[in-house]
């Protein structure tokens, strides 16, 4: 090996110091803090075990689990459907681009705008739904509407995502392959089920992982379309972490209640992956090149 | 197959449709909302005026400095970490851990950091902790993955230091790609809402926090707000329209097997 190539590794060093400074420090702080009475401004009192303790009869923090399941379990399924659906329906058409390009935007067009261009389209009192068709959409009053409604926008914003990613894998299927089932008799729709789903699993496995992770943990939606209500219908996880730590500025329980996220997510992602393993799905899209 | 398509159509429309609407509306006079009819091709500039005034202008500017500069930092960190890991630098495995990590779920220990940085209140607070994104290093390294690596040999044979092979070699090569990155990433800190909202105070709220208190305190004034939201989203989308092409070709690339 050339000595140069060992000087070359000293430079992942700025960028490893950010993430172990702002990356891996909070992970491992945050075990101290939740052992705090903290308000955030004022100096923080040691509590030892409290606000552990207070978790587990904290029924609010349950509730909030079980929401996150309904969410996670509406969202996921849908967004693998239709992943699959638009990126197989567009491979290879002349409209491919287009629709890859359109369904990316949301993704990266401004969240508050976003937020607002449903608020004007779907508000239930003066919306543009409203307006033309006289329905009001029932999302500020309904518990399970509301919940939809945030599935709603997530899809929305991510599923063009999910599209480039099985997108890419599709392109990844040798045609070869997909010819000799076909010379064998196969129909189109058997050529899928048989050849193309069964290539596509360790894709597919990848992304329902990183969607549970990421839809355990993320509430932005939840802030910005119905800021968890109606009646605490949907209070994510995240959200109630978020309004416990800087809405009644109680950190220390916050600090608790991220730790509680965490091992959640941790236990579901790896009950995912054995999961999925044991039922013959080989290497993560991901992990097969880490 | 037929059933799919339509299906697939029917969502293109569901999301075009917020999308077009935020364009519609901000053009809306105030009048065809009053009437309730929104049939009338109204057309007015008015609630861009209304805009001025509003403070969105300020926090777009706190918005572009500190986007701008993180990803300036992403780029340049991000590419040498790239750079570093494919000559053998072993921290994948934590770019991969931090990537599934948002920073929205680590904001109470985040805060307490800050805090003890003496960075609550400062523009550092939406910088520093964001100089280097799991995002950046993962594409650029998926990116370099697929470079002819005969070329750096080459390159180093005729000894050449790593920064010179860094900056003259491999960014060259990696022009398109940096360029993708570079506009997720940019999308990426553009679009956080509650750090910002938590970490700073009205002086320094970035376009986000401006946009969801705005629909909070005036949320009867549908011209303004898609103006708002329109001015808002107008750089990214620009920047989007221009290279998206890069955009989708490295993020599918990025995972590709």
């Amino acid at each position: 090996m050339l000595r140069s190539q060992r000087h070359a590794r000293w430079l992942a060093l700025p960028a490893t110091a950010v993430f172990v400074l702002f990356g891996v420090v909070p992970l491992l702080t945050v075990v101290r803090y939740a052992g705090w009475r903290w308000s955030g401004v004022s100096d923080p009192t040691p509590v030892g075990f409290d606000n552990m303790v207070r978790l587990f009869g904290d029924g609010e923090l349950w509730r909030s689990l079980g929401t996150t399941a309904a969410f996670a379990g509406l969202t996921i399924p849908i967004f693998l459907v239709l992943s699959l659906m638009v990126a197989s329906a567009i491979y290879k058409t002349r409209l491919e681009r287009f629709v890859k390009a359109l369904l990316f935007a949301p993704g990266l067009v401004t969240v508050g705008g976003s937020a607002i261009a449903w608020y004007l389209l779907y508000n239930p009192d003066f919306g543009v739904v409203r307006e033309l068709t006289g329905w009001s959409l029932p999302w500020t009053t309904q518990p399970f509407a509301a919940l939809v409604y945030v599935v709603a926008f997530t899809l929305w914003q991510q599923t063009g995502y999910g599209v480039l990613v099985v997108s890419a894998a599709l392109r990844g299927i040798p045609t070869e392959v997909k010819e000799a089932a076909r010379l064998d008799g196969a129909s189109e729709p058997g050529v899928f089920r048989f050849v193309t789903l069964p290539l596509l699993r360790p894709t597919l496995t990848f992304l329902t992982i990183i969607a549970t992770v990421l839809s355990l943990q993320s509430y932005t939606a939840v802030y910005l379309l119905t800021g968890g209500g109606p009646f605490g219908s949907t209070r994510v996880l995240g959200f109630y972490l978020y309004e416990t730590a800087f809405e009644r500025f109680e950190l220390g329980y916050g600090a608790a209640i991220t730790l509680f996220v965490l091992v959640v997510t941790l236990l579901v992602a790896v009950a995912q992956a054995l999961a999925l393993r044991d039922r013959g799905v080989g290497r993560g899209a991901m992990a097969g090149d880490a | 197959m037929i059933v799919l398509r339509i299906a697939t159509g029917l969502f293109a429309a569901f999301v075009a449709l917020p999308l077009l609407w935020l364009v519609y509306a901000a053009f809306l006079p105030a009048e065809a909302l009053l009437m309730a009819d929104l049939t009338t091709l109204g057309f007015t500039l008015q609630n861009f005026r209304d805009v001025v005034g509003t403070g969105l202008f300020s926090s777009m500017a706190v918005s572009v400095v500190a986007s701008g500069t993180t990803v300036l930092a992403q780029l340049a960190l991000g590419l040498a970490a790239a750079y570093a890991i494919r000559n053998g630098a072993r921290v994948t495995a934590l770019v991969l851990v931090l990537l599934a990590l948002p920073s929205e779920l680590l904001l109470v220990p985040l805060y307490r950091l800050l805090q003890t940085l003496s960075l609550i209140d400062t523009l550092g607070a939406l910088i520093v902790p964001f100089l280097a994104s799991p995002l950046v290093v993962f594409l650029l390294l998926q990116a370099l993955r697929r470079v002819a690596w005969e070329v750096v040999e080459a390159a180093r044979i005729d000894g050449a230091s790593e920064a010179v092979i860094l900056t003259r070699v491999v960014t060259p090569i990696l022009r398109p790609e940096l360029t993708a990155a570079a506009v997720l990433a940019f999308a990426a800190h553009w679009n956080l809402v509650l750090f910002p909202r938590v970490t700073t105070t009205e002086d320094l709220w970035t376009v986000q926090v401006f946009l969801s208190n705005l629909l909070r305190t005036r949320p009867f004034e549908w011209g303004l707000l898609g103006a708002a939201a329109l001015l808002a989203s107008a750089p990214i989308l620009v920047l989007y329209v221009v290279f998206e092409k890069r955009i989708l070709s490295t993020f599918e690339a990025g995972f590709r097997t």
